[in-house]
């Protein structure tokens, strides 16, 4: 398996990079990390001509702390997020996303916008930036355009990204006091794995009455795409934080919305049962840190 | 007690700081002038026909140095045991397994090459393909080979002393089942190698191998060469577990390469082509019926086992009896039957790994010990105890335990483990298991049938005096073999070790049947010894004709001359040595005469020092059929606790600690027998846990690469508390024995009992994923209320 030849790019600005990818139209493709891209041209599950890649545009590799929220580039890697202060006091959810994927070797070069372009159901940063309804920033010769995240995703693979859009980055909303969030994956082993069910959720409570002011849990890995779990979330609100609640938030995210498949990685049955187990999971931890 | 200076000790690595520093030579390091690239054309389905080859476009190709198929190769069988040779290095008539050989290509670059195989172009006619043992021995199956109706490869069956009785002699009979699955080695270095054909009609192979030995014999048999004009050597190795133990068709096609195009040729498999290839451990699956006194004394095994073997027999045959014989310990039992099957099918064929044959059969039966132990309230390591082989025992199949330590294991992992505490008092979704196993150190026998020693070891002596030189033919593959040899030439010499210079791996450097079935240590250890201590004696021979001192009233230890008694006057000796060193600025002034004055005077009364060692076992075991398989001159045994978490809401286990015993005869490097402790348990909790080479339906490995293929990572792997026992083995060299696979036999019941211990559930298929034991905790908690 070798690396097919192709031309490569490396635009310093991300108007250069419009323009070349205007160039060479569908035949150009964008780089970022390589982790999915450079596997997929080996297996030549995809080919192209000319790639371009975006790691010297400044500003796309940047996290930065705005008043009401977090701006993180696209180029950002892995370990940069972990890393980073502000995700790490406000954004645990994602740092433990960035955390779990791969190895050492592939955090140091893997971006969240790479995770997101491609689209995985399984994607370890997806179900946190569902969670914290983070916005795609994305940019084409024709303007910008923000793009909630719960929108983005349209199946394995497949996003409402055109062909001759950059995505620029993620803003991610601060989540407000009495708020906390989690993310769990499970696999066969305990790292470098590839998710059989990786599950995140978010909840604001009202610290005096307890009862729940918002709340968001994300399902990977059991549909054709990362998914919200809109009815679990819908028997939450306004209701008291705790464990009946979760567990019957649990069942109903179980039964209702999640729709696995049986593949080489586990099958539906399990991956259903254990939407339940993580949904609760989550749902208990982040209720912790929002009363802590 | 006998004191060591070099054995026994920490002794770093002779190979490290070439590995550390990147400057270790590997395979695919090496670029020879001219060289070309080989690549092969590999069947893409699982069985067909082959009705044409037509190779014109790829000859065509500009770079293209020459293709070749069957027709060029002939058609001479080859494998692994004599007894059964059933491969071709190319497909002749039909292909049996997705990645079957049908051409290979050398060309300027691998890129021609690839794009070469690319067009040749191969009519198939596809034939119906089975996939499982059960599918392959209906009625009416596929047939893979014609010789073999029935697709059955192999059967053994064997019964010592009287199993129906014993049985019926039990008051407590347990039979259950075990499935595992097939594995990958998963080694570091993917298979890869040189050929170079000189002018003179000798062809040396430059290969990732276990058994430079058998490589050549094979490559000279299949090419209808001399064995005297082929070389094989390999350079420094990235592990093979028993993979590389046999000769593979891309070694011989790049010979057959490299004769036709004058050329050198180098060849690789990529990490999909190792999976392709295959060659690792089988999926078994066994049928144990174990019976015991209510006192807890073993009566009699039933065993059973099937035998999923792939489109060849490769090291199958010796598979299918060691899944036998290897039951036969370490407990005394005088009852014993099996039957065994193993089944080709259109798959890459199964072979060696680590623990061969034996790992699943023993999985499935130490968890039975521990059925028993709770029918009949007795600890399991009690029942362990009680029923336990000692020293000098031998089984009923006719292994002979010269030295045993399994008591002593036993006993370490209890204390080390804390067991008498723990066991018993687990809090709720924690458990502690414990298993003991056993293994050869070294089989009996060569593979083919011979007489030939097992290992030859040369040893000289730099003529300038003080260096010993080792030659072996013995593979180091990371094990550190080489370093062993290293310290039992100068520990047997009574040099340091840094005066020894080792080089390995050459059939030009005599016979060593290589690494596998844990041999060298014992094997080529004793050659080795042998050989050091020739080379020791002519030196002592030289000083006492100058001397007039009694050879045996002298000694070498650290580099110095010991002498009984009082030292002679050995001025003249050190004078005449001086003198030949005027002007240098290190001549020797210690007390003691030294070891590098009495090896140069050595060499200027008898010209080089030259000592040869030799070993093979001698001969052993029974004499019924398929004896020849498990006997060994020494065997090695180890006792394991594990200690495990089970998060019973999602099915997923946590190993927190292992405790591991074993006895390996003698240490002669304490380090690496710890390495080869925790390597063994590294791959044993990969196959329990989540290691499973998986297929689809048309018989295509869907996870050939290791981020789907799940070996252990370091956060899976958990603490290990290694105990090295000592028996001291007669049969050993210094009286060591093997540690490389006996370390694995008891890591997977160990945990499987845990998980137990753990969960209340018993699982009886392998890997021991999340799902897999959900399922086994949503059962029994069904059970449970029902009848309740
Ligand atoms: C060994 C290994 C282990 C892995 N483990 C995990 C894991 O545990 N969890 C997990 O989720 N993933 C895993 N992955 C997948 C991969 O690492 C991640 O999806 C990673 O985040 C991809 O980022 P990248 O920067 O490498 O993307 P690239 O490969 O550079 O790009 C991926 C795709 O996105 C497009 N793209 C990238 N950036 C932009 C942009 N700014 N605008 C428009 N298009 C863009 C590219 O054109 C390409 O099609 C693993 C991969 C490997 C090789």
């Amino acid at each position: 398996m070798l690396l097919p030849k192709f031309e490569f790019h490396e635009p310093e600005s991300i108007e250069k990079a419009l323009v070349l990818k205007k160039q060479f139209n569908s035949g150009a493709r964008f780089l970022a990390g390589g982790t999915d891209l450079l596997v997929y041209l080996k297996k030549k599950i995809v080919s192209t001509d000319h790639v371009i890649s975006l790691q010297r545009i400044e500003g796309l590799g940047e996290i930065r702390e705005n008043e009401s929220d977090l701006f993180i580039g696209a180029c950002t890697t892995m370990a940069a997020i972990s890393r980073h202060p502000a995700v790490q006091k406000r954004f645990c959810a994602l740092k433990s996303g960035a955390d779990n994927m791969g190895t050492h070797l592939i955090r140091n070069r893997a971006t969240i916008g790479g995770n997101v372009c491609n689209a995985s159901p399984a994607g370890d940063t997806l179900p946190a930036l569902l969670v914290y309804d983070a916005a795609a920033l994305v940019i084409s010769p024709d303007g910008k355009r923000d793009i909630p995240l719960r929108d983005f995703f349209k199946g394995p693979g497949k996003t409402d990204l055109k062909n001759d859009e950059i995505l620029t980055g993620f803003r991610l909303p601060n989540p407000p006091d009495h708020s906390g969030a989690h993310y769990i994956q499970l696999g066969k082993r305990k790292s470098a794995e590839i998710n059989v069910v990786n599950a995140a959720s978010f909840l604001t409570i009202d610290p005096g009455a307890g009862n729940i002011l918002s709340v968001r849990i994300a399902l990977g890995s059991v549909a054709p795409t990362p998914i919200r779990a809109p009815e679990a979330e819908a028997a939450l609100m306004g209701n008291t934080a705790g464990d009946d609640a979760f567990n019957a938030a649990a069942e109903i995210a179980r039964s209702r919305d999640c729709s696995p498949i049986d593949d080489f990685r586990g099958s539906a049955a399990y991956r259903r049962a254990m939407v339940g187990v993580l949904t609760k999971r989550t749902l208990a931890a982040a209720f912790d840190q929002a009363r802590a | 007690m006998k004191s060591y200076d070099v054995i026994s000790t920490r002794a770093n690595r002779i190979d490290t700081p070439d590995k550390a520093t990147g400057k270790a030579v590997f395979v695919d390091d090496i670029t020879l002038p001219g060289m070309l690239y080989g690549a092969l054309l590999q069947s893409p389905h699982a069985h067909a026909k082959i009705l044409s080859i037509d190779t014109t476009e790829a000859e065509k190709l500009p770079g293209v140095k020459a293709v070749i198929t069957a027709k060029e190769a002939g058609q001479v069988k080859y494998g692994v045991s004599p007894a059964r040779y059933d491969e071709t290095v190319f497909a002749v008539d039909k292909v049996r397994y997705v990645g079957d050989e049908i051409a290979a290509v050398a060309a300027t670059s691998l890129d021609v090459a690839l794009d070469a195989v690319s067009r040749i172009k191969v009519t198939y006619e596809e034939l119906p393909a089975v996939f499982t043992v059960e599918d392959a021995v209906k009625d009416g199956a596929p047939q893979l080979h014609d010789e073999f109706k029935g697709n059955l490869c192999a059967e053994v069956h064997q019964e010592f002393g009287n199993v129906a009785e014993g049985l019926e002699n039990s008051d407590i009979v347990i039979t259950t089942e075990m499935k595992s699955k097939r594995q990958d080695g998963a080694f570091i270095e993917m298979q890869g190698c040189i050929a170079e054909y000189d002018n003179r009609g000798v062809l040396t192979l430059t290969s990732s191998t276990q058994v430079p030995h058998y490589v050549q014999r094979t490559v000279a048999m299949v090419l209808g060469m001399d064995v005297g004009k082929v070389r094989v050597k390999k350079p420094y190795v990235g592990a093979g577990f028993g993979i590389k133990a046999a000769a593979n068709p891309m070694e011989l096609a790049c010979c057959m390469l490299a004769k036709k195009t004058k050329k050198p040729v180098k060849m690789n498999f990529t990490r999909e082509q190792v999976f392709m290839y295959g060659r690792a451990r089988h999926r078994f699956h066994h049928t144990i019926t174990t019976g015991a006194k209510k006192d807890g004394t073993l009566m009699a095994l039933k065993h059973e086992c099937w035998l999923d073997g792939g489109a060849y027999t490769s090291f199958g045959i010796a598979t299918v009896y060691y899944t036998g014989s290897l039951l036969g310990g370490p407990y005394k039992l005088a009852n014993m039957s099996y039957d065994g099957y193993r089944v080709y099918n259109n798959k890459p064929a199964c072979g060696a790994q680590r623990g061969h044959g034996a790992v699943i059969a023993r999985a499935c039966f130490e968890q039975q010990l521990d059925m028993i132990a709770e029918k009949i309230g007795m600890d399991p390591l009690e029942l362990r105890i009680k029923n336990m082989m000692e020293t000098g025992d031998t089984t009923c199949n006719d292994l002979n335990m010269r030295s045993f330590g399994m008591a002593e294991c036993i006993e370490a992992v209890r204390n080390g483990s804390d067991w008498d505490k723990k066991k018993g008092h687990m809090p709720p979704g924690k458990g502690i298991g414990m298993a003991c196993g056993f293994f050869v150190s070294g089989a009996g026998y060569p593979i083919y049938r011979s007489d030939t020693f097992h290992g030859t070891v040369i040893v000289k002596l730099t003529e300038d005096g003080g260096t010993a030189l080792v030659y072996t033919a013995s593979a180091e593959i990371g094990q550190g073999s080489d370093t062993a040899f290293a310290m039992i030439a100068a520990e047997a010499l009574g040099i340091p070790l840094e005066n020894v210079r080792l080089a390995s791996g050459d059939t030009d450097m005599g016979v060593d049947l290589g690494a596998y079935s844990s041999r060298q240590t014992l094997m080529t250890g004793h050659a080795t010894k042998e050989a050091a201590e020739n080379v020791r004696r002519q030196v002592l021979e030289v000083l006492s004709e100058q001397l007039n001192v009694p050879v045996e009233k002298m000694d070498i230890r650290n580099g110095f001359i010991e002498f009984d008694g009082d030292t002679p006057d050995f001025s003249a000796l050190r004078t005449r040595y001086i003198k030949e060193h005027r002007g240098w600025t290190d001549n020797p002034d210690s007390d003691k005469l030294t070891f590098k004055e009495a090896s140069r005077i050595a060499f200027l009364e008898r010209g080089s020092i030259v000592g040869t060692g030799k070993y093979k076992p001698h001969s052993l075991g029974g004499k019924f059929k398929g004896a020849a398989v498990g006997t060994s001159p020494a065997y090695g045994c180890s006792a394991q606790v594990a200690e495990v978490t089970v998060d019973m809401d999602t099915g997923q286990i946590t190993i927190d600690r292992i405790t591991d015993a074993h006895d390996c005869g003698k240490a002669i490097n304490m380090t690496s027998v710890e390495g080869q402790m925790e390597g063994s348990i590294s791959m044993g909790i990969g196959e329990a846990m989540h290691e499973e080479v998986i297929f689809d339906n048309q018989g295509r490995v869907l996870n050939h690469d290791l981020a789907e293929y799940k070996i252990v990572t370091s956060m899976d792997m958990p603490r290990v508390k290694t105990i090295v026992v000592e028996s001291d083995e007669p049969n050993g060299p210094f009286g060591a024995k093997e540690v490389g696979e006996g370390a694995i036999m008891p890591t997977i019941p160990a945990i499987l009992n845990a998980v137990y211990d753990a969960a209340g559930v018993r699982v009886y298929e392998l890997p021991l994923t999340p799902e897999r034991v959900f399922h086994a905790i949503q059962e029994y908690r069904e059970r449970t209320r029902a009848s309740a």
